[in-house]
């Protein structure tokens, strides 16, 4: 297990702030479902974290719209406050903490050096590289210069939101900004993405949870996403998934099918290519989902969601243009230009047979194939 | 291209010794003149399904795949992509879809000639409904340019363009048909002036069915219509068609369409002879390059014709059960299907159909020139044996035709097989049941 | 940009490029090359004789009598696949919202395992087919690359088709894009080989069937 800091532990914490075990070891259970362990994990989890030191975060925004952290803060389970007050060391966030200017600067200065090697950074945003990096500083520094120096003493960057994870809004065609994610400028850190925009609370806190009680990296995917919530498709877990199956779909948002909840694959549902956990955790504790509310799943957990084509195409469909923002009418009309186009070739592949032909018949006159 | 078989050397006359080279570029410019939007459609719809194997005699007999009849197109094909589709440049350019050598051009000299008889078979059975038969046709030209017709069907053809006539004869030709005439008591008309309708004669009646030519000369007289043979273009059969020699097919019917403008004819009669019919009635026109002045009909069309407007009075006949073989150029091919079936019908003849018949007849093996090839006679009789065999199944005792070439094959293929039965001509059948009496009377 | 915005944005923008030209250009390659007027005096008027060309556009879609007996399974042989493969792109749901975007009418859909059942089918058949062009004789001595590489075309977007809607050998959306791109590919393909017997099939039939007509010839 990795030393976050010197200091007290979780547990001691805990009985600081007069959170009972009872207490404690509820919310261990809930989190350990959440990321599908055993029934006894929660048990196991609750002793881990009461053992382990309280880590120190330092949550950086780049290029982002707060979204994520807005997501965040609504998480029940562990709430943010029961994160900041009783698991986490949230020693620097400029969005959530106190101070400003300086002396917030000072903050962050001041928890990577006591904490150098051992804490954790959380970012939400992209970094824009274009033009010295001038179109995101704080303080008179620019985030590439802020990111390089906060991961160097980094035990590990959780990446929260599609921005940080794959550059998201951001780095969308034509990315003015040279908006990158943070795994292409941090090459030897280990990161953990929770895509999403904005990911599911629950599934930020449980995965710095997790990080925080092992002090391990959690199997990933090819994407460095968690495998537990990242691991199926809202397709694959949508309770609409029946209707795809029969081949009923809702053509409008109001239509029959629409109101019978068919499946919304023609409306340009991106379940069946998008992995995330909003088909079973879903949002605001349970409650729903953006299907169950009769959207079509957008694909925001997804590198590159945001230059897929209009949202509301299907996945089948031609994507015509770099953002499907050429109409059918158009293409047809570049199809009967390419037509055309086949008539001047064909014409001209014509005119040089008969060319070859007519040499040819004048050659044949001259050689003896007629007289005997 | 070798599929394992044996491919017989060429058989070629003398005249046509050419180095291989000589040989490919004149296939090449062959092809390359054949080549129009038709038959290109024809060339560019073929999917290689291999259907066309199962309606061709050669291959039910042999099961021998070189005779699908699309493959023995193949160099036509292949000169196709090369010369003149559309991607013809970059065929050429990636060294694609390569010409046939003069070598392999030789063996197929022998798909092309001794194992088709351009009966178009293969034509109705195309999923595609391509007319393979006609691409066939088409790539009998470009042999020919190459110098690769058959010795037999290129000397015969030469002669015929020289002299008139495929052979040398002991006699001209006229003094046969006169003397003929005396042998069997009928009057034949020769080189009169004007006439109505001009006749012609196939050369194997000549020599093998003299009769033949009586009942001609019988029915036209009976009929009453002013007609004549005219000795500078007698003979019906056209060599330049089987030999593939586009220009040499047009300068032996040139003869026949200058008679006829000499003498006035309003029509031409083709005497019971399958691919004359084809060469003059429905190429000849395209060859001259405008339309006929006169009508080409062949004879047992032109009766049915006479006897739909009450001038042919027919006789019952009484042959007992009778079958009737449809040669391919007149039937299938030339459209002439109603009219024998309706004089046998007016002679009150027991008609069996075999199994195969009306468009779909299998062809008697020695169509498209097939007869006069020596070489092809093995690979002939053996697509005959069907033949004979849908002959016999309809247990007819007499057994009709309306081609000389079809009963010179059958003729052969009695002799060969020791078949027990003789093909009879349906004209001298018409003839020997006219009905002089009511004539007479009504005159 | 992913292996799927790829197939089903420019790879398929170039690939129905490439279609349009294709076919146009090879059409007209041939349609425009000499076409020889006929002199010859037609027995049937050319009403009759297109009416002719009509009747062969539709008989010749099942062997006359007399050819059953040796070609009859051949042809139901590849009836059966064509059959399977018009089911299948037409009447599974992603791909009549697909040919909806192109052409801007929807129809009813087959439930997916329908579908799956013919496509497992319609592959099937397509094995059976190939097997049938590597050992019959007549085929195997007429097929070429052309032959062999519309095959391998066909059968991948059949198969890729049939892993991406069973989930296997990856992610879906690769698989999706693997799918989308062996259409494109067969696209591509298209206008070069034998596919373009789609086009061929009538005309040709019809244009062959009035010049028999017109002999009053078999058709």
């Amino acid at each position: 297990m990795t030393e976050y800091r010197d200091g007290p532990t979780i547990g001691e914490t805990l009985d600081q702030h007069g959170v009972s075990r009872r207490a404690f070891l509820k919310y261990c259970t809930a989190m350990a479902s959440l990321l599908a362990l055993p029934p006894l994990a929660g048990r196991a989890m609750a002793a881990q974290l009461r053992a382990a030191p309280r880590p120190s975060v330092i949550y950086l925004s780049f290029q982002e719209c707060t979204g994520c952290l807005e997501s965040l803060t609504r998480s029940f389970s562990p709430s943010i406050e029961n994160m900041i007050f009783d698991i986490i060391s949230l020693d620097y966030d400029d969005t959530l903490m106190a101070a400003a200017g300086a002396q917030a600067e000072t903050a962050r200065a001041q928890a990577m050096k006591d904490n150098y090697g051992k804490y954790i950074v959380v970012i939400d945003g992209s970094v824009p590289v274009a033009d010295g990096g001038v179109y995101n500083c704080a303080g008179g520094r620019s985030a590439v210069d802020i990111l390089t120096e906060a991961a160097e003493g980094a035990a590990a960057i959780v990446c929260v939101g599609t921005c940080s994870s794959f550059g998201g809004v951001p780095f969308a065609d034509p990315n003015p900004t040279g908006a990158r994610p943070i795994s292409d400028l941090v090459p030897d850190k280990p990161i953990i993405n929770v895509s999403g925009c904005p990911p599911i609370p629950e599934v930020i806190t449980a995965t710095l949870m997790q990080f925080v009680s092992t002090g391990q990296v959690p199997a990933l995917d090819a994407h460095r996403r968690p495998k537990v919530f990242f691991g199926n498709t809202i397709h694959d877990r949508c309770y609409r998934r029946p209707f795809y199956d029969q081949g009923k779909f809702a053509k409008t948002f109001d239509d029959e099918g629409a109101r019978n909840g068919w499946c919304l694959f023609e409306l340009g549902c991106k379940g069946p290519t998008t992995y995330n956990a909003c088909a079973t955790v879903k949002w605001n504790g349970g409650v729903s989902f953006p299907i169950e509310s009769g959207h079509p799943c957008l694909g925001c957990s997804e590198p590159n969601f945001w230059d897929g084509g209009s949202f509301y195409s299907a996945l089948s469909t031609p994507r015509w243009g770099k953002a499907g923002e050429i109409s059918r009418a158009e293409a047809w009309t570049a199809a009967g230009g390419a037509a055309l186009a086949g008539v001047a070739l064909g014409a001209a592949s014509a005119g040089m047979s008969r060319l070859r032909q007519r040499r040819h018949e004048q050659l044949g006159t001259e050689t003896p194939t007629k007289e005997s | 291209m070798s599929n394992g078989h044996a491919v017989p050397a060429a058989n070629l006359a003398p005249a046509e010794a050419r180095t291989p080279q000589a040989r490919e570029l004149g296939a090449m410019r062959g092809f390359a003149r054949e080549i129009g939007a038709l038959s290109a459609f024809r060339l560019e719809s073929c999917i290689h399904c291999g259907m066309c194997a199962d309606a061709c005699h050669f291959y039910i007999a042999t099961e021998d795949p070189k005779y699908t009849p699309i493959w023995k197109v193949e160099p036509f094909k292949r000169a196709y992509r090369r010369e003149a589709s559309a991607f013809a440049p970059l065929f050429r350019l990636f060294g694609l879809a390569r010409e046939f050598s003069g070598e392999a051009l030789e063996q197929w000299q022998h798909l092309l000639y001794d194992s088709c008889n351009l009966c178009g078979r293969c034509s109705l059975i195309c999923p595609m409904g391509i007319d393979v038969a006609a691409l066939i046709e088409q790539a009998r030209h470009a042999m020919f340019e190459a110098g690769l017709a058959p010795k037999e069907l290129y000397e015969k053809a030469a002669h015929q363009r020289r002299d008139g006539q495929p052979e040398d004869s002991s006699e001209p030709y006229r003094d046969q048909l006169l003397a003929i005439g005396s042998r069997y008591g009928v009057d034949i008309p020769m080189d009169r002036p004007q006439a109505e309708v001009m006749l012609t004669v196939p050369r194997t009646d000549i020599e093998h069915y003299p009769q033949s030519v009586a009942a001609l000369a019988r029915v036209m007289a009976h009929l009453g219509v002013s007609c004549t043979f005219r000795s500078d273009g007698l003979v019906a059969e056209n060599y330049g068609y089987y030999a593939g020699g586009k220009d040499w097919q047009r300068e032996i019917s040139r003869r026949l369409i200058d008679q006829a403008l000499v003498c006035g004819a309003r029509v031409l009669i083709v005497p019971e002879c399958g691919h004359a019919y084809t060469a003059l009635r429905w190429e000849a026109a395209d060859l001259y390059g405008k339309p006929l002045p006169f009508a080409v009909r062949h004879i047992t069309e032109y009766l049915a014709e006479a006897l739909d407007a009450g001038k042919l009075r027919l006789r019952k006949a009484a042959p007992g059960a009778t079958t009737f073989h449809d040669p391919c150029q007149l039937v299938r091919k030339g459209g002439v299907t109603d009219a024998p079936r309706k004089l046998m019908q007016a002679m009150g003849v027991d008609l069996r159909e075999m199994k195969n018949h009306g468009g779909f007849s299998f062809c008697c093996g020695g169509g498209g020139g097939v007869l006069d090839i020596e070489r092809a006679a093995p690979l002939r009789y053996r697509a005959m044996e069907n033949k004979l065999r849908e002959i016999d199944e309809t247990e007819a005792k007499t057994f009709l035709t309306s081609c000389s070439d079809c009963r010179r094959t059958y003729d052969d293929g009695k002799q060969h097989f020791n078949w027990d039965k003789t093909p009879d001509s349906l004209l001298e059948l018409v003839a020997a049941s006219l009905d002089t009496t009511t004539k007479e009377a009504t005159a | 940009m992913d292996l799927l915005n790829f197939a089903r944005g420019p790879g398929l923008q170039l690939a129905l490029l490439v279609f349009c030209v294709g076919v146009v250009w090879r059409i007209a390659g041939f349609v425009l090359l000499r076409v020889r007027r006929d002199f010859n005096e037609p027995r049937k008027s050319l009403l009759k004789a297109a009416g002719g060309g009509l009747v062969t556009l539709g008989s010749r879609s099942w062997p006359h009598p007399e050819f059953i007996g040796r070609t009859g399974a051949g042809e139901a042989l590849g009836y059966a696949y064509h059959l399977g493969l018009f089911i299948v792109v037409l009447l599974f749901a992603p791909h009549i919202t697909f040919l909806g975007s192109l052409f801007g009418v929807t129809w009813p859909a087959l439930p997916n395992s329908v579908i799956t059942i013919v496509s497992v089918l319609t592959f099937t058949l397509l094995l059976a087919v190939l097997f049938r062009r590597l050992t019959h004789r007549v085929l195997r001595m007429l097929s070429n690359f052309d032959d062999y590489f519309s095959w391998f075309v066909t059968t991948l977007v059949i198969v890729t088709g049939l892993m991406a809607t069973a989930h296997l050998g990856g992610p879906y959306q690769t698989i999706l894009g693997l799918h989308i791109l062996s259409f494109d590919l067969l696209l591509i393909w298209f206008p070069l080989g034998k596919l373009m017997h789609a086009f061929y099939i009538f005309p040709s039939r019809a244009i062959n069937g009035a010049l028999l007509s017109r002999k009053g010839a078999a058709s």
